[in-house]
């Protein structure tokens, strides 16, 4: 069954995986259904990464997780899951987009970690403010405007400057970050897809240790 | 110096090698920095939009800029007058003060829902459900015109009332005010040596239904759930957005430039069944009226690139953001003039030797053969650009790009 769900999942069977989903959670428990979905999701990422899928199979994608948590996380007993880390995410000071960083947290929270959405369009302060208050591993910053890469490296410093560069990995994500954009904002690591920075915000978890 | 710049681009789009390979500038809010004014100036004050144009292209001059332009596209206007070719292009982008009379919901302005030293952006949203696309296919321009305009125009909502009419007159003198300082921002360019950009806009029929009507992931969805109507609606916009485009004739343009989006979402399945057909449709008729389309396929176009050889050859200029250009120039050499190479994350947080050193050795591999135009993956560059790594670009564009 679990299988079987998997497979409906990377193949985008939406009816299929529905149907398997809802059975499994009366018959063997949602937390099987999370973990099931959780490596469906990171195969789906995987087949993106290798330009077998596309955006829009990670919109489908992210669908159809959504619609099978609608009925899992209700079922799910208090600490029955794990949380591998958390992070706020947030896109940053005068760019006011969020497609990208819509399709980043649901597969991000479908690799496991828990995310604090704090909005678009964020001064450096409003990160500092969630940061002391959630106390994340991570700080996600979005943002898809180029005219906006200099507040990234403002976020940073301002994160510097309230002594709690430190406690956090910080990745940078949008379709016009790099390598030479991460090095400018003094960022730990940069995406420009969601698959990617999936997969690097995990790593950095593992990093964080 | 005028002709000679306009020179080098013709030749380029004609697949020719010019004196110099024609280059296509930065602009955004670097070109109101520079000046040393803010955002929200250069978006509302023309006169200053003027100034700081001319400023910025007297010290970085390219053949093809989009300095002093600040707004963004709103589609739904123009195509509600394309067949009122005196109005339509000039509605295809909204500034500062359009956004003001309209009080539309797409974009966002700095100085109004920003702060005075943002970009003006466009944001979409959802502006039609799914049982409407019978609506919509059965007549795109009457649709867009009665339900997308009131539904996304504060001040059109009722499109009947006195005050929708009020909108329409202030917008009728808006735009005749907008047009004389335009002209006015063409002439100091002229004086410049800067070809001014008599461009006109079109738009690919998906990306004006996942644009202004559906909002992206939501059309997305709908290629999974309503796929028939999809494609006809895509297939109902071809002719009112033709309309519109050949209107750049007779301004005398002879590019219409294409500003796609949704091309980096889909799959090579998808892309083929549901958005190349009608793109395709209207290049090529463009074509046969001898207007050539320069068509922006932003982000990573990789997986279609094949398809741009199904037009006939010398059809337009394909520009790139992610895709690489030396790839590009290889599958398209000798049929599509490539339009991009330069990269603003480099000019953003580079030092001036990486730059000099990247255009050097780009110009290397793209160069031979002609047809080639250089362009920024992202023309806007924010305020804060180092100045010296701009100067290195330009510089290096002069130093190493003659042929």
């Amino acid at each position: 069954m679990m299988e079987e769900l998997f497979n409906a999942i990377v193949d985008l069977r939406e009816e299929d995986a529905l149907k398997i989903a809802r059975e499994m959670v009366k018959d063997v428990g949602a937390v099987k259904v999370l973990d099931t979905c959780k490596k469906a999701m990171e195969v789906v990422g995987e087949k993106f990464e290798g330009g077998e899928y596309f955006l829009s199979e990670l919109i489908w994608a992210g669908d159809l997780f959504k619609q099978i948590m609608e009925f899992t996380l209700p079922a799910l007993q208090q600490g029955e899951v794990k949380k591998v880390g958390t992070m706020v995410l947030g896109t940053v000071q005068g760019d006011v987009h969020d497609i990208g960083k819509n399709i980043f947290k649901v597969m991000v929270e479908a690799s496991g970690i828990e995310v604090f959405d704090i909005g678009i369009d964020l001064p450096p302060e409003k990160f500092v403010e969630a940061v002391e208050k959630h106390k994340p591993d991570l700080v996600g910053m979005s943002c898809l405007i180029a005219s906006s890469l200099n507040a990234m490296k403002h976020t940073v410093d301002a994160l510097k400057e309230a002594g709690l560069r430190d406690n956090v990995k910080i990745i940078i994500g949008g379709g016009r970050v790099s390598e030479p954009v991460m090095k400018y904002t003094g960022a730990d690591a940069w995406a420009d897809d969601a698959a990617r920075g999936v997969r690097l915000s995990n790593e950095l978890i593992g990093k964080k240790g | 110096m005028l002709q000679k710049r306009r020179e080098r681009l013709l030749a380029a789009a004609e697949l020719k090698e010019p004196d110099r390979v024609p280059m296509m500038g930065f602009a955004g809010d670097i070109v109101a920095a520079y000046a040393g004014f803010t955002s929200y100036e250069v978006h509302y004050d023309f006169d200053k939009a003027r100034q700081a144009a001319v400023k910025f292209l007297q010290d970085f001059p390219s053949e093809m800029s989009l300095a002093g332009l600040f707004g963004v596209n709103n589609f739904v206007p123009a195509l509600i007058f394309s067949d009122s070719p005196d109005l339509a292009q000039g509605l295809s982008i909204v500034s500062g003060p359009v956004h003001d009379i309209l009080k539309d919901k797409y974009s966002r302005f700095p100085g109004r829902e920003l702060s005075e030293n943002s970009s003006s952006q466009f944001i979409g949203g959802t502006y039609m459900q799914p049982e409407e696309y019978d609506e919509f296919i059965a007549d795109p321009v009457k649709f867009s015109f009665e339900k997308v305009l009131p539904r996304t125009a504060e001040n059109l909502k009722d499109i009947c009332s006195p005050k929708a009419m009020a909108t329409m007159i202030r917008l009728g003198m808006e735009m005749s005010s907008q047009g004389e300082k335009t002209r006015a921002m063409f002439a100091d360019l002229m004086q410049l040596g800067i070809p001014p950009l008599p461009m006109g806009f079109g738009y690919a029929p998906l990306d004006y239904i996942a644009d202004y009507l559906r909002d992206i992931p939501n059309l997305i969805m709908d290629l999974r759930n309503y796929p028939e109507k999809v494609k006809a609606a895509a297939e109902a916009t071809v002719e009112p957005i033709f309309n519109l485009a050949i209107t750049a004739k007779a301004m005398g343009s002879p590019f219409v430039f294409f500003p796609l989006h949704l091309n980096e979402y889909l799959s090579p399945r998808l892309y083929k069944e549901f958005y190349w057909p009608t793109l395709k449709e209207l290049i090529v008729r463009l074509l046969d009226e001898g207007i050539k389309s320069h068509v922006f396929f932003e982000g990573r176009h990789d997986a279609h690139l094949e398809t741009i050889l199904e037009l006939p050859k010398g059809w337009g200029i394909a520009y790139f953001e992610k895709t690489d250009v030396r790839k590009a120039k290889k599958v398209l050499q000798g049929h599509t003039c490539v339009c991009g190479g330069l990269r603003a994350s480099l000019v953003i947080g580079g030092t001036p030797e990486e730059n000099d050193r990247y255009v050097k050795e780009l110009l290397e591999e793209v160069m031979p053969g002609g047809g080639f135009i250089l362009a920024p993956d992202v023309a806007a560059l924010p305020r804060e650009t180092p100045i010296e790594n701009l100067r290195a670009v330009y510089e290096a564009v002069e130093r190493y790009g003659y042929y």
